[in-house]
């Protein structure tokens, strides 16, 4: 009941916060946009020898492509890791604000002194963070996903980005890279003043995945199905570790009486 | 019967003490006035009676719920406007009241009854739809208000109610606060107004880390000044100070021109004889006053007293 109801006030002020609705949704709409339209360039680049490339020797999936499908494919398989990102930056960027806003708003007091206990809040905080950075990410990669369809050289094109180890990571690693980066965010909240404090602090979670991107983009990891579901469930270890910790430090006494 | 009842109540920030051994029972029903200089300890006080931190030291009871153990309890029981009125900007008055009653356990429909009863009360009602971004220092007062009484709490901790209030709002408040006294309610006012102490507070506590005094008005000025009656004469008043002396409970006279200044320790049991004897003698009565100190000369005495004083 009242996790809802900090979720509609949520809501309520978050679509009258334009300025944050765009800086939200706007990286999320480039990295879904972007790569269709580089595949598009890409659609009639002029044939090579790619057979001896790093990425193509360690991916079997792009074996025997021509140089514009490898080109799509591989574009698209970069931008389609960039993409997890999304829920990692949405959830960091609404969380500071939701939680370090209650501070300079100076609406944390008032809502401290009404019966509600640490855990309802934290977890309203954490869903209002978490819905629209997860809803977000999925949404994009469904469009993503239909672009590249739509705009592939071939059906080998598509399988290639839209691989089953990508939908894997999306739908059960992104939920937990978006909570381990809420936590942070909701940790960091506890002590500092400025939303974009908090923000940048929790960019550290974006660490992990630009390792793999850049893994991938050498040639030296190709992510598949097993890994995937290995990293789903450390990641959702470390996410409820990362939680059970903000819960910890997040002391309704200590943030009233050391906050200024 | 006590709504807030403290025994040696004491709260620590490292080396400082900013609340210290404060005992006090405030029964059902009162408006207690909480006097203290900027820094006393008062907004800490509130803030452990209204369970949001808890005590170094010490115990108390708020509506039969201690603090610490059932600071959860107190929550629900309580009201409190905090300095600051803390509304959200971005949504309407209507909306910061149904969702703070939606905080406070009341279901949405009767979250939005009560909104809608104190928009009317405070004189909001007009402006429910609009963001409280746009409200002025008083509009956001009284919505900050509204949200202190809108789970009927049984005890209400307001912390300078009034200010930045416009005359007719703040006579609107001080009668909200009269009407939680009648009806039942126990009021908890921390405020730097004392006329409105004077106009509202059946008890009052002077407080400065510790309690300096405590007492109904009447009762500090007399405690402070000792009690007494002015009787204002038609010819000069020295010519009566030996009738008014001989009187064996009168504890000291002064005239001063047409006036005689007579200190008493029961001025409403001791008058009558004190009026007949002068009158009895002569003396051209006019007028018969109690002499009265202002609270602020009270609370001036007592804090003044105070700051003379090692802490």
């Amino acid at each position: 009941m009242k996790i809802l109801a900090i979720l509609w006030k949520e809501w309520l002020e978050l679509r009258r916060e334009r300025s944050l609705l765009i800086s939200l949704f706007l990286p999320p709409l480039l990295l879904t946009l972007m790569p269709i339209g580089i595949m598009i360039a890409l659609r009639d680049a002029p044939d090579d020898d790619t057979s001896k490339l790093g990425i193509v020797l360690a991916d079997p999936t792009l074996a025997g492509m021509n140089t514009a499908d490898l080109g799509q494919a591989v574009m698209g398989k970069q931008f389609s890791l960039l993409m997890l990102l999304t829920p990692v930056l949405l959830s960091g960027i609404i969380a500071a604000y939701s939680i370090v806003g209650e501070k300079t708003g100076r609406t944390l007091e008032p809502l401290l002194a009404t019966p509600i206990k640490t855990w309802e809040l934290l977890l309203a905080k954490c869903l209002t963070a978490l819905i629209p950075a997860v809803g977000t990410a999925w949404v994009s990669a469904a469009i993503f996903a239909i672009g590249v369809g739509s705009v592939a050289n071939s059906p080998q094109v598509a399988e290639a980005v839209l691989n089953p180890a990508w939908t894997t990571v999306l739908i059960f690693c992104s939920p937990s890279l978006a909570l381990i980066a809420i936590a942070m965010c909701v940790a960091i909240s506890s002590r500092v003043n400025d939303p974009r404090t908090a923000q940048q602090i929790t960019a550290v979670a974006i660490i992990p995945l630009m390792a793999i991107f850049f893994a991938q983009m050498a040639g030296a990891l190709v992510l598949n199905v097993p890994l995937a579901l290995g990293a789903a469930i450390v990641l959702a270890l470390i996410a409820a570790g990362s939680l059970w910790a903000a819960v910890q430090l997040f002391q309704r006494e200590a943030i009233l009486t050391r906050w200024r | 019967m006590f709504a807030i009842e403290t025994q040696e109540l004491t709260r620590t920030f490292g080396e400082r003490v900013a609340v210290d051994k404060l005992t006090l029972q405030i029964p059902v029903g009162h408006v207690f006035g909480f006097l203290g200089p900027n820094g006393a300890g008062k907004t800490t006080t509130v803030r452990m009676l209204a369970g949001l931190i808890a005590p170094s030291s010490g115990k108390a009871h708020v509506a039969g719920c201690e603090i610490g153990p059932q600071s959860d309890s107190v929550r629900r029981i309580v009201g409190l406007l905090t300095e600051t009125p803390g509304l959200y900007d971005k949504l309407t008055a209507q909306q910061n009241l149904v969702f703070f009653g939606q905080m406070y356990d009341l279901t949405r429909t009767k979250a939005e009854q009560q909104a809608q009863a104190y928009l009317r009360l405070l004189g909001l009602w007009e402006r429910r739809d609009d963001t409280v971004g746009g409200f002025s220092k008083g509009m956001r007062q009284k919505l900050a208000i509204a949200r202190a009484l809108l789970h009927d709490p049984q005890v209400v901790f307001l912390d300078e109610p009034t200010s930045g209030l416009d005359p007719e709002a703040a006579r609107t408040v001080r009668d909200s606060v009269r009407a939680l006294r009648d009806e039942g309610r126990t009021v908890f006012l921390t405020t730097h107004n004392l006329n409105e102490v004077e106009e509202l507070c059946d008890l009052v506590g002077v407080f400065r880390s510790r309690l300096v005094a405590l007492g109904t008005p009447d009762q500090l000025r007399s405690r402070l000044f000792g009690s007494g009656t002015i009787i204002r004469m038609a010819s000069a008043a020295t010519a009566w100070i030996e009738t008014a002396r001989s009187l064996a409970f009168v504890r000291s006279v002064v005239a001063n021109e047409n006036t005689l200044t007579v200190a008493l320790d029961d001025p409403e049991s001791q008058n009558p004889e004190l009026v007949r004897a002068l009158a009895v003698a002569g003396a051209p009565i006019r007028y018969v006053e109690q002499q009265a100190h202002s609270l602020e000369e009270v609370y001036l005495e007592l804090v003044g007293s105070q700051e003379e004083q090692p802490r």
